[in-house]
């Protein structure tokens, strides 16, 4: 009987693949495992091989149209075998195929792909392997079945996890030496509520982190000249802090994209900004978050900061001035580090990573000046926005922390 | 030249053939004796004939408790008529292979096949020989059963399995030495015949591969049937003259005569004789050595079922069989060992699939057993069959549930839902929402598995 070969579902947010190339025609004979096809989604790409000996009886997808995961793009089957009755009225769905490409947008998936789409999210996995999977985080869809029909069985999931553990495992020599010279630390308390959210985090989201300096050459003159004012008058000693701060609050209000949380496959916009600041302490790291940062001014929005640091310094941050933040910000420029890639504080979109400011020769116009740069390291969630509007919002962060004029308004 | 040749007719050589010739694949089948192997003439299917006419016996033993009135002192044994109907059996079941080898297009040769080279066998019937050519060899020769290496089999008192099922007349006495499944079951169906049976065995409880409780379970109702049983006790001395054995139990020496001694102590691959050795086949005394597709060293040989030693049972040889041949024929499967069933025909019948509670304890450490015994199932009750009980061994991590025995009237049918569990890789949550018919027996193996997580309902 006639294969069917499907696009295939390449990560959980894979909404649609595209046959980039068909190495295989109509009437080719195939052997099992052959490369008929060049697929992909996004970044990734992989090669589709045939699930059976046959020939290519029927192409349905044509090349650089995108369909989504679980549509039939083509049938193996013997030399002038008929496509059955079952599978004709899935050509019909598709049909008439040439105009399939025409028809196939992004926007609107082709008629065929809520059937298709439920057939292939049927993974064929035994109870015992999907819970040993579900347990080790192993995406299922990536696993080889070897069962009948590939339904993937406990061997094939434990197949895969001694593969992950032994390219896991250092050399042998290390090992050893590991052994002799060990010590286990218990993780709890604060340890293990971090390595959990963070561990989630990575798990649960597309992260993709990005970079750009900023020159803040006049910022730092800026608050060389205010700091002593804003001290008299407020009893707030301002830092490069309170201004990236302010830069941060101002740009997520225009970029309201990045003030947002994905949560249960949908997009939450926030117009308020509730903004997170990791503050790192001797056991661990906690995140107190500034209230409608929105509605604060430079200066009301330092002195919260302050405050917050030194209650979360001093164990005296109630839970509730550490849940609901927006955005967040973490600043390991104290430790001299210049770019890094910050893991985002789930269900947030974005977290901005700060680094040490840097001072290099720049040309301005044609004058050599001695400038200092901040290294800024923006951690974003590609499921929510992609990296041109992250690129953008970064952007404007770095505007308002080259023109610090804009910040005191 | 052929395709393929397969040496050995019984389940894992017929199944081969008959899977290698819907392949498309010319073939041949070389068998010495009577096709069906030692299963259909000399094992599975004599063995359960007898049984069922043993335990018919048994049961119209126990009309009254059915309320059935009958002249009980007229009903009696018929050997011959006990033998007529294993024979007729036997007889059809050979005949349908026969008739499925032609449907086939199976050549069935008649002889002894050795290998000449690793494409050319000799085939020695009566005084001629005739050479065969093939691309490719099945070789399942099947087993033969262990004697004892101080007392050879005569056939007269010391006798195998094969003997024991077509003796001239029910003996009145019979000495079992080997309490494995072989055993049991001659026990079985003597001692429900009026035999004075007495089992030896050298291991501490009969079916040393079983756990102890379902062991033991068995143990008990032999014992109500007369049976005398011997366990961790040492052959000593065989004396045929005068049909005297002597044995060791406890630091004592007993003496027993009987009628006759079966010896059943395993059974041992047929590796001699098939010229493995001129073509340089790996094998020993345990059996042919062959990879996870069936395949020996020799990469055109294949070799499956009781002749690679492992287990050895004919639903093995079957799917060892067919894996052989769908390899020979460029498809690959494995044999999945871990849901082999295990049916020993006794009464009552026990049958398990899995580990056992200690192999899971050795391999897991903790775990959850859940059992339920069919005391409390009315379907066992109103068959006068409440003797037994099931158990499921869970992992506990997962719930998987990695064995299940049962002890108790038609366990070698319930089994076959154990098998299904292990074979399909399922979890007691999967399970527990099942829905088992009432009244039947399969509801015990519901309750045992609620039983493990802590749900049961009837107990």
């Amino acid at each position: 009987m006639a294969a069917e070969v499907v696009m295939p579902k390449l990560g959980m947010a894979m909404k649609e693949g595209t046959v980039s190339t068909w190495n295989k025609k109509v009437g080719d004979s195939v052997s099992k495992g052959d490369m008929i096809a060049s697929i992909n989604s996004e970044k990734i790409e992989m090669e589709i091989e045939a699930p059976q000996d046959g020939v290519i009886l029927d192409i349905l997808v044509q090349e650089d149209v995108g369909v989504p995961p679980g549509t039939i793009i083509c049938y193996v089957g013997k030399p002038n075998e008929q496509l059955t009755e079952q599978n004709s009225s899935a050509n019909e769905l598709q049909a008439p195929k040439n105009e399939v490409a025409a028809a196939v947008s992004l926007e609107e998936p082709p008629a065929n792909a809520a059937p298709s789409k439920k057939r292939k999210e049927t993974v064929l996995i035994s109870p015992i392997a999907r819970k040993i999977a579900e347990s080790e985080n192993l995406n299922v869809e990536t696993i080889k079945g070897t069962g009948p029909k590939g339904r993937i069985t406990k061997a094939d999931v434990e197949k895969v996890l001694a593969e992950r553990a032994s390219e896991a495992s250092p050399p042998s020599v290390e090992r050893d030496n590991l052994a002799i010279n060990k010590e286990t630390l218990p993780v709890a308390g604060m340890r293990k509520v971090i390595a959990g959210r963070m561990h989630n985090s990575l798990l649960n989201s597309a992260q993709l982190t990005i970079n750009m300096k900023a020159d803040v050459t006049d910022l730092l003159s800026l608050q060389r000249e205010i700091k002593d004012v804003i001290q008299q008058r407020h009893k707030v000693k301002i830092s490069l802090t309170d201004f990236i701060a302010r830069a941060v609050v101002l740009s997520l209000q225009e970029h309201k994209q990045m003030n947002s949380a994905y949560i249960d496959n949908e997009i939450h916009l926030y117009n308020h900004v509730h903004l997170g600041m990791a503050v790192a302490l001797e056991n661990g790291l906690v995140v107190p978050v500034i209230q409608h940062a929105e509605k604060m001014s430079l200066v009301e929005l330092a002195a919260e900061l302050k405050t917050r640091a030194a209650n979360a310094r001093q164990g005296q941050l109630s839970a509730d001035r550490m849940q609901g933040s927006t955005f967040t910000i973490t600043n390991l420029g104290a430790y001299g580090v210049e770019y890094f890639t910050p893991v985002l504080n789930p269900p947030e979109t974005g977290i901005l990573g700060v680094g040490a400011t840097e001072d290099v020769p720049m040309y301005q116009g044609d004058e050599l000046q001695k400038r200092n740069l901040l290294p800024l390291s923006l951690t974003f969630d590609h499921r929510v926005l992609d990296g041109a509007p992250a690129a953008n919002f970064l952007g404007t962060i770095k505007q308002y922390l080259e023109q610090p004029i804009l910040l005191l308004l | 030249m052929n395709n393929l040749v397969v040496i050995g007719g019984g389940p894992a050589g017929y199944v081969a053939a008959i899977t290698a010739a819907r392949q498309g694949k010319k073939v041949t089948l070389i068998e010495q004796k009577d096709l069906g192997g030692t299963c259909l003439n000399e094992g599975c299917m004599p063995t359960k004939s007898l049984l069922a006419s043993a335990e018919t016996y048994e049961k119209i033993k126990k009309a009254e408790q059915f309320g059935i009135t009958l002249p009980l002192e007229q009903v009696k044994i018929n050997w011959d008529g006990v033998q007529h109907h294993k024979t007729n059996i036997v007889k059809k079941l050979v005949q349908g292979i026969g008739y499925l080898m032609k449907k086939n297009s199976i050549k069935v040769m008649k002889g002894e096949a050795s290998f000449l080279t690793n494409h050319r066998l000799a085939v020695r019937n009566e005084n001629q020989v005739e050479e065969v050519e093939a691309e490719q060899f099945i070789i399942a020769a099947g087993s033969e059963p262990a004697s004892l290496p101080f007392s050879p089999f005569d056939g007269k008192w010391i006798i195998h399995s094969g003997q024991a099922m077509s003796l001239p007349a029910i003996p009145s006495s019979l000495l079992i030495v080997g309490g494995g499944v072989i055993g049991c079951e001659f026990a079985s169906i003597y001692s429900q015949m009026g035999t004075k049976v007495t089992i030896v065995e050298a291991a501490e409880q009969l079916l040393p591969g079983e756990d102890p409780d379902i062991a033991f379970t068995l143990r008990e109702e032999l014992e109500k049937k007369g049976v005398a049983i011997y366990t961790s006790s040492s052959l000593t001395e065989m004396q045929p003259e005068d049909k005297t054995a002597l044995f060791k139990h406890k630091e004592e020496l007993h003496e027993l005569q009987s009628d006759y001694a079966l010896i059943s102590i395993g059974r041992k691959p047929r590796v001699l004789g098939l010229g493995l050795e001129k073509v340089g086949i790996h094998f020993s005394k345990q059996g042919i050595d062959v990879n996870e597709h069936m395949q020996t060293n020799i990469p055109n040989i294949y070799a499956c079922g009781d002749v690679v030693g492992g287990i050895q049972l004919a639903h093995v040889a079957f799917h060892e069989g067919t894996v052989a041949a769908l390899h020979a024929c460029g498809k690959d499967k494995n044999v999945n060992y871990r849901a082999v069933p295990r049916c020993i025909y006794t009464h009552p019948e026990i049958a398990s699939v899995g580990m056992t509670e200690k192999q899971a304890r050795d391999a897991y450490g903790d775990i959850r057993v859940g059992e339920f015994s069919f005391t409390a199932n009315g379907k066992a009750m109103i068959a006068n069959e409440s003797v037994g009980k099931v158990k499921v061994i869970v992992e506990p991590q997962f719930n998987e549930i990695i064995g299940l025995s049962i002890v108790g009237s038609h366990a070698t049918e319930l089994i076959g839902q154990g098998t299904i569990m292990l074979h399909g890789e399922l979890t007691t949550d999967v399970m527990e929402d099942f829905i088992a018919a009432h009244p039947t027996l399969s509801e015990a193996i519901h309750e045992a598995l609620l039983h493990s997580a802590g749900q049961a309902v009837h107990s």
